[in-house]
């Protein structure tokens, strides 16, 4: 929590000799505790005035990146509990498990296909944020090249653990692509702080309790390990849902300097609904052990909806989009410029395969009904936006498709237009436009 | 050392609203006074209820894959709620009336009683029945089949604030429950909770709809809402207090993802399950914001959400 002016106060030196440009101390303080000052302006504050006021000016969780280069990946600094107060800062990421059982000739083929996965939906690109590779005695030699592999991809390295020894072995050869090493459950810390704290890893601890977990991260920082997440315990979904809360909001609070750090969360095969409490309440890493899409779709579509800003829905830029390589004669449509709404359309026209142009209007980010609902997409603002899109300058013909929702507004629209302009209702559901260019397209297309 | 995090206490708590009465056996939900599902902190004396949506007319519009489980059921209300409450475990079913819309199928009110009847018959669970959406169709087979089943508790699906003044009347005339429709929007909530109190509706016999958006379309949206709701009730806002109900199996099954097979096939995985898993998804984050009470379609979603809600609430109700 941030400092008040007046314990600020208590901390600076009290001389009023206006060094910092302010009248007095108090004066200086209350700028401080404003945020519109900073402490190097005043040449005689004390180091426990500046260790104090830099704690609390740092953010209550810390940043930790785990892996190296374009794919590395950054969690924690979250300032806030509820998504509407602020939007949450950074998205969690998702490791997939690759474990022993995969033979030494598929590591490479597996990590070829999850490093080239990329999805995109309504602005953000979904992909596999790392690997977390695990540990088996049995088989030694499979950790080190399973984490070389994925770190040859470019890919973010967790490593779950079975033993200090083969931890070691895994971690060493990728120390500078900053890999997670994760502990098994129970072990004996020390070995593995030591052994985060010599290669300079990241370190996953934790802990039977809340008091355990806060006392064992602030060991492995004293130990020298900084970057550290935390593993609640719980092995049912309300233990970890209440544990998840509490180490979010005592470290909101900052109640205790070892629960400033980002959590992490192992989901075992088929426990999809662990993933869904994860992702909705905190988790910054998930190592998930299912690779299907079935669970990962859902998963990133969740992990999008709670980490957009609750105040600006995603936009498009305005304008006229090509679909294929269309021509004067191509059918032409109008959609509002919600990420998702352009997304959904754009996906959908993509599958037909009939070359077209799709004309994005500025309808303050809104779907296509809630901007009609809300008078941003009327009549004459949809025929406003095409006319300075000048939408006629890429079509040799006047016919412009409208979503169906909004057929109520065909009339004002083509008044809107005039220049021969002709309105024509598509379907409601962008999944019929294919039918909707085969059967009313076709004939009453402009010849 | 000990740490403590101080455990959040609160001056308002949910109501407690009862479904069903009559020959049903009424089932309540709400009561709780803490965040959702914070139960290590709060007293929740009542675990949320989990219904099924069932049709009164083969509904074209469900995808295959949620279809199956429903074979030989669809359009056939009194089997489907048997096999909803028997074979699937539902607490509660919802009868939606899909055919009385004019676009699909026009049934009337008559016909509208006629499989509610068949409901009521079939199972002893509360029921809850929704109209065919907005528009003066809604209120003729809502309010026909308020009295004509009157005494039962049911759950009425739903008023609007442009459009409330026939359904309050027959919930108070008739003893039923009312869901109180809004937006997405805190402040109509609320309005309209109002105009239902001046209504002379008890609000002890209001659940608020916050409008569901499903996984991927909005779902955020009615996750924020809803989490601003409850802050709102358990800040002591008695017009806000009301359990939260949520269609969360229409809105998933409407999803582009849940009905395609996607491309490349090893990156989408397989549809059935990607389609009950959404709804999953779309189930749990609604329960953390707040929902008392769930209407699914899928009947292996509504054993998950169940297996987690038991496991959340061992020692509950
Ligand atoms: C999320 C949501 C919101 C969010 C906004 C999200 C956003 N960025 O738009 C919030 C909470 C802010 C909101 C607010 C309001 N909303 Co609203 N909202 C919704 C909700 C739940 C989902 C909308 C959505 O994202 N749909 C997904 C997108 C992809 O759909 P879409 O844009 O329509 O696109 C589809 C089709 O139209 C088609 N399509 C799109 N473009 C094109 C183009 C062509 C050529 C073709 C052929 C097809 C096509 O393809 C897409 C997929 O099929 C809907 C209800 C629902 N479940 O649909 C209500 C809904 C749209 N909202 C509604 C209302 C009334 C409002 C408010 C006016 C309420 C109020 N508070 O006063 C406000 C207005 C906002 C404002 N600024 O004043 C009503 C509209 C009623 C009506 N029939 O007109 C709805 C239907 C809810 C309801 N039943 O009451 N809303
Ligand atoms: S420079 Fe420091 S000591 Fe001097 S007035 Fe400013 S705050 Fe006080």
């Amino acid at each position: 929590m941030a400092l008040t002016g007046l314990q600020i106060f208590k901390l600076l030196p009290n001389t009023n000799c206006k060094k910092c440009g302010c009248p007095t101390c108090l004066a200086f303080a209350m700028k401080l505790a404003a945020g519109k000052e900073s402490l190097d302006k005043c040449p005689d504050a004390s180091p426990e005035a500046q260790a104090a006021l830099g704690a609390a000016s740092a953010p209550p969780i810390r940043a930790v990146t785990i892996g190296h280069g374009e794919r590395a990946i950054t969690v924690g600094e979250e300032t806030v509990f509820f998504r509407h107060e602020k939007t949450f800062v950074h998205r969690p990421g998702f490791f997939r498990v690759l474990d022993a059982s995969t033979p030494a000739s598929a590591i490479e083929d597996r990590l070829t296909d999850w490093s080239a996965i990329r999805i995109d939906r309504a602005g953000e690109v979904f992909r596999v944020d790392g690997i977390a590779v695990v540990e088996s005695p049995g088989s030694p030699e499979f950790a080190p090249a399973a984490a070389q592999a994925a770190a040859a991809h470019g890919l973010p390295v967790a490593i779950l653990a079975a033993t200090t020894k083969g931890a070691a072995a895994a971690a060493e050869p990728i120390k500078d692509r900053r890999p997670l090493i994760v502990p098994p459950a129970g072990a004996d810390p020390g070995p593995f702080v030591a052994l985060a704290a010599r290669l300079g890893a990241a370190l996953v601890v934790s802990g039977a309790d809340l008091d355990s977990l806060a006392a064992a991260a602030a060991d492995a920082a004293r130990a020298g390990v900084a970057d550290i997440l935390l593993e609640p315990p719980g092995d049912d979904l309300a233990t970890l849902h209440k544990h998840l809360t509490l180490v979010r909001r005592g470290a909101l609070e900052r109640i205790h300097p070892g629960l400033a750090y980002p959590v992490f969360l192992r989901v075992g095969a088929g426990e999809f609904s662990k993933a869904v409490v994860g992702t909705s309440t905190f988790a910054s890493i998930m190592a998930v052990a299912d690779s299907g899409g079935e669970t990962w779709m859902p998963l990133w579509t969740l992990r999008q909806n709670i980490y957009t800003d609750p105040q600006q829905p995603l936009r498009m830029d305005p304008g006229i989009y090509a679909i294929g390589e269309p021509t004067g004669a191509s059918p032409l449509l109008v959609t509002t410029n919600f990420s998702l709404t352009y997304f959904t359309v754009s996906t959908e026209l993509d599958g037909v395969g009939v070359a077209c142009y799709l004309a994005v209007v500025d309808a303050e980010g809104l779907s296509v009904l809630t901007a009609w609902s809300a008078g941003k997409f009327s009549g004459d603002r949809v025929g406003k936006a095409l006319r300075e899109l000048k939408a006629a300058e890429h079509v040799s013909h006047r016919t412009i498709i409208i979503p169906g929702y909004v057929a109520v507004i065909s009339g004002e629209l083509e008044d809107a237009l005039g220049d021969g302009w002709q309105v024509l209702t598509g379907p409601q559901e962008a999944s019929d436009i294919g039918p909707f260019f085969r059967d009313v397209w076709e004939t009453a297309r402009p010849k | 050392m000990t740490l403590t995090v101080k455990p959040k206490t609160w001056p308002g708590a949910i109501r407690e609203v009862t479904l069903g009465a009559g020959s049903r056996q009424g089932l309540t939900i709400g009561g709780g006074k803490g965040l959702p599902l914070h139960t290590f902190e709060a007293a929740f004396p009542r675990r949320p209820l989990l219904a099924l949506e069932i049709t009164d007319v083969d509904p074209p519009r469900w995808v295959d894959t949620v279809r199956a489980p429903w074979d030989g059921a669809l359009g056939r209300p009194d089997v489907a709620a048997k096999r909803a409450v028997e074979e699937y475990g539902a607490d509660v079913v919802m009868l939606h009336l899909v055919g009385t819309h004019p676009d699909r199928g026009d049934r009337s009110p008559a016909e509208a009683v006629e499989a509610t009847r068949q409901v009521l018959d079939a199972v002893g669970v509360p029921l809850i029945v929704k109209g065919p959406g907005g528009g003066s169709r809604q209120n003729d087979v809502l309010v026909r089949v308020a009295e004509e089943c009157r005494g039962e508790g049911l759950v009425l699906h739903s008023a609007a604030q442009e459009d409330y003044k026939s359904l309050a009347a027959v919930t108070v005339a008739y003893g039923h429950v009312l869901v109180a429709e809004s937006p997405i929007d805190l402040n109509i909530a609320k309005q309209l909770n109002i105009l239902l109190s001046d209504a002379n509706v008890d609000m002890d016999r209001v659940l608020i709809d916050p409008m569901t958006g499903g996984l991927g379309y909005g779902l955020e949206y009615s996750y924020s809402v809803m989490q601003r709701i409850r802050l709102a009730a358990l800040g002591g806002d008695r017009m806000l207090n009301a359990p939260v109900i949520c269609l969360v199996g229409e809105e998933a099954w409407k999803a582009k993802e849940v009905k395609v097979d996607g491309t490349p096939a090893a990156v989408w995985g397989d549809r059935a399950r990607r389609g009950v898993q959404w709804e999953i998804a779309t189930a749990l984050p609604l329960l953390e914001a707040g929902a008392d009470l769930l209407v699914l379609r899928h009947p292996e979603a509504l054993a998950e959400v169940r297996r987690v809600v038991d496991g959340w609430f061992v020692a509950g109700s």
